[in-house]
């Protein structure tokens, strides 16, 4: 009886540690160092639905050149630690030459070098970091940096009159990156910072980070947070009563974010990268989602990774399934290519452009900001 | 000043939740002498049991799911000592250490398994403080406060006043004279296991309602648990309180001066003073 018990408990384990992830000879293999757990995996589940709407849409058109695409998913547990980790296991063992990158700039560059000094080619569909593809040409973003968005939230403060805000942003790459952008830009428009508050993300208690930062009952508090701790942040300000305006970046604008915190975020604004979703593109990718998923919610940043998947598809094709190759064909097929998200031409960079628009919560749904 | 006494406010609270936790931990401690790493699991499941039996097909409203969602708490509790740390009672501390850290491992991934890594909540409509003196308060925070004192002052009079609880003490002071003299120590050490269960879900579902369930949200907030219970005094309940009360409050605090990039640092500096000065802790054990 006792062996019977231990045994199914270890089969129990076995189940939960491994990832049935068969591999066959004859599929183009791509790794994917994905948050499938830890602090910002919240990201991640999204982000491998709109990567496998996109395999799967490939495939069943008969794949590249007659052979399937398979992703490798690998767990980066959302350190940068076990990004290095997930980076290295697929280039080792699974032997890709491209794979896409982590969420999170932090993680990102800490798998950036792993990726560059082993030649493998690796594309982010989230990372915003200005530095973030500084490691070197094997590194790419389809996705707009950072130094576009800050100067975005500088300018919505001002056309708001929000001349005089604190900020606060989550104490990593990205958050730091975008503080200083938008400092450097809001202080050369004539506004005053009044203080700066960096904050861990992924805690349950912030309480007093919010009583600091609204300290003097400032008109508008800037906060460049994520959805995890977006979340917790703006029930809690709800629940203390303060008033203020919230203004945030791009990593924030989730229908999750208001499914966890209702009523609480009604009304906050923030920039994001703007595309048309009026596009023949979009309304197919739209049709396609709700077709595979029975729903209309779009994770954050999904369009970003599917689009990154074809840009993907057609560089296999284009420069054959190795990484020298690869890196070539991302230039020729990006270029004046039209995706979900716009037109993904690589600049010198290997980042892509974008225009910023304003979003905002009205009745629990995220839409466009009107004046 | 309202910020100052918001600021207070926010660190008893605090200050509570990782008691509740640090009790748990310094009771285990206490009766089996060693550190268990999975308490933020227990914690972290608690939450998700409620989650479970409130969600698709139970849908219990939350007084009636709190009891059953409890009780599968000390179910877990008690299966975790059956299974792992009862067959190493006799090894040495460093075993049952990493016997704990896996376990932990495996009851959070067990968890991401089942219900995924995303955030969840348990669906209540937020709700605006109460407004007293100019701090605010929710009803939620009421009862942060409220349970976690009548958990302290249940858990003081259990170990104090009653049979069981002096047979606890005894099996912790020492295991095999507590035997010699007749104690069923197996039934004291079954108990602690369901007092440190109860502890740990209560915990885990009043932060829970408070924040989001994650499967990560037992083991954020263990450390600072942890350090309370070094603060405090390991095995001490009454220490576990004052010792969470007062890394809620400092860190709380201090924000306020420093910038809240470095929270977590002070929690640590604290603790890291404290075994430099004064190893006994707040309230030594005596000896």
């Amino acid at each position: 009886m006792k062996r019977i018990v231990h045994l199914i408990l270890i089969s129990l384990g076995i189940l939960i540690f491994i990832n049935p992830s068969a591999s066959a000879q004859d599929t183009y293999k791509i790794g994917a160092a994905f948050a499938l757990s830890g602090a910002i995996a919240v990201y991640g589940e999204g982000f491998k639905k709109a990567v496998d709407l996109a395999v799967e849409e490939i495939n069943t058109a008969g794949g590249i050149k007659g052979k399937k695409i398979e992703i490798v998913y690998e767990d980066n547990k959302s350190t940068p630690k076990d990004c290095v980790t997930a980076v290295r296991k697929l280039v080792a063992v699974d032997k890709v030459p491209i794979l896409f990158g982590p969420a999170g700039s932090s993680n990102f560059m800490a798998a950036a070098p792993v990726a560059q000094e082993s030649k493998v080619v690796m594309l982010s569909a989230q990372g915003a970091a200005p530095a973030l593809t500084k490691a070197g040409e094997y590194i790419f973003r389809v996705f707009p940096s950072d130094v576009l968005q800050g100067k975005g939230i500088s300018d919505l403060c001002v056309s708001l009159k929000y001349m005089e805000v604190p900020i606060m942003y989550v104490n990593n790459d990205w958050g730091l990156g975008l503080k200083n952008v938008f400092v450097e830009n809001f202080k050369k428009a004539g506004g005053k910072v009044t203080d700066e508050i960096p904050y861990d993300d992924g805690k349950t208690d912030y309480r007093t980070e919010l009583i600091r930062a609204t300290k003097g009952n400032p008109k508008a508090v800037v906060n460049l947070t994520y959805i995890t701790s977006g979340a917790v942040m703006f029930k809690q300000t709800y629940e203390m009563g303060i008033k203020t305006q919230w203004i945030c970046g791009s990593a924030a604008k989730a229908p999750k974010l208001v499914e966890l915190a209702g009523k609480a975020v009604e009304g906050i604004i923030g920039t994001y990268p703007v595309f048309s979703q009026e596009t023949k593109e979009y309304n197919a990718f739209r049709a396609a989602w709700k077709k595979k998923y029975g729903d209309d919610k779009v994770p954050i940043f999904g369009e970003y990774n599917y689009d990154m998947v074809y840009i993907t598809a057609k560089a296999i094709e284009k420069g054959g399934y190795t990484s020298g190759g690869i890196q070539k064909a991302l230039f020729e097929v990006a270029k004046g290519y039209r995706g979900v998200t716009g037109d993904k031409t690589f600049d010198q960079d290997r980042g892509v452009g974008s225009e910023y628009g304003v979003w905002t919560v009205k009745d629990g749904l995220i839409v466009d900001y009107k004046k | 000043m309202d910020f100052l006494f918001q600021s207070i406010l926010n660190g008893i609270l605090a200050g509570c939740i990782y008691a509740l936790f640090a009790m748990g931990l310094t009771l285990i401690y206490g009766v089996l002498n060693f550190v268990n790493f999975a308490h933020g699991e227990l914690i972290m499941w608690g939450a998700y049991f409620l989650y479970f039996l409130m969600g698709k097909p139970f849908g219990f409203p939350l007084p009636i799911a709190l009891i059953p969602a409890l009780l599968l708490t000390i179910l877990l509790g008690i299966g975790m000592d059956r299974f792992v740390f009862k067959p190493l009672r006799t090894a040495n501390r460093l075993t049952l250490l990493i016997a704990a850290l896996g376990l932990s491992f495996l009851l959070r991934n067990g968890a991401q398994f089942l219900w995924g890594a995303e955030l969840r909540t348990y669906g209540f409509e937020i709700k605006r403080g109460l407004r007293i003196l100019g701090i605010s308060i929710t009803l939620n925070q009421v009862a942060i406060i409220l349970t976690s004192i009548v958990c302290i002052v249940f858990v003081y009079l259990l170990f104090h006043r009653t049979r069981l609880g002096k047979s606890m003490r005894a099996v912790s002071d020492n295991l095999e004279l507590a035997r010699v003299m007749g104690i069923d120590s197996k039934h004291a050490i079954q108990f602690a296991w369901v007092i440190a269960s109860v502890l740990a879900g209560v915990g885990g579902i009043l932060l829970a309602l408070d924040t989001n369930l994650q499967p990560g949200m037992g083991l954020i907030n263990l450390v600072k648990a942890f350090a309370a219970t070094l603060l405090g005094g390991v095995g001490n309940i009454w220490g576990a309180l004052l010792g969470g009360i007062v890394i809620g409050l400092a860190e709380n605090l201090g924000v306020l001066v420093i910038s809240p990039g470095y929270k977590d640092a002070i929690a640590f500096g604290i603790m890291v003073l404290m075994l430099l000065i004064r190893p006994s802790a707040l309230l030594g054990r005596q000896e």
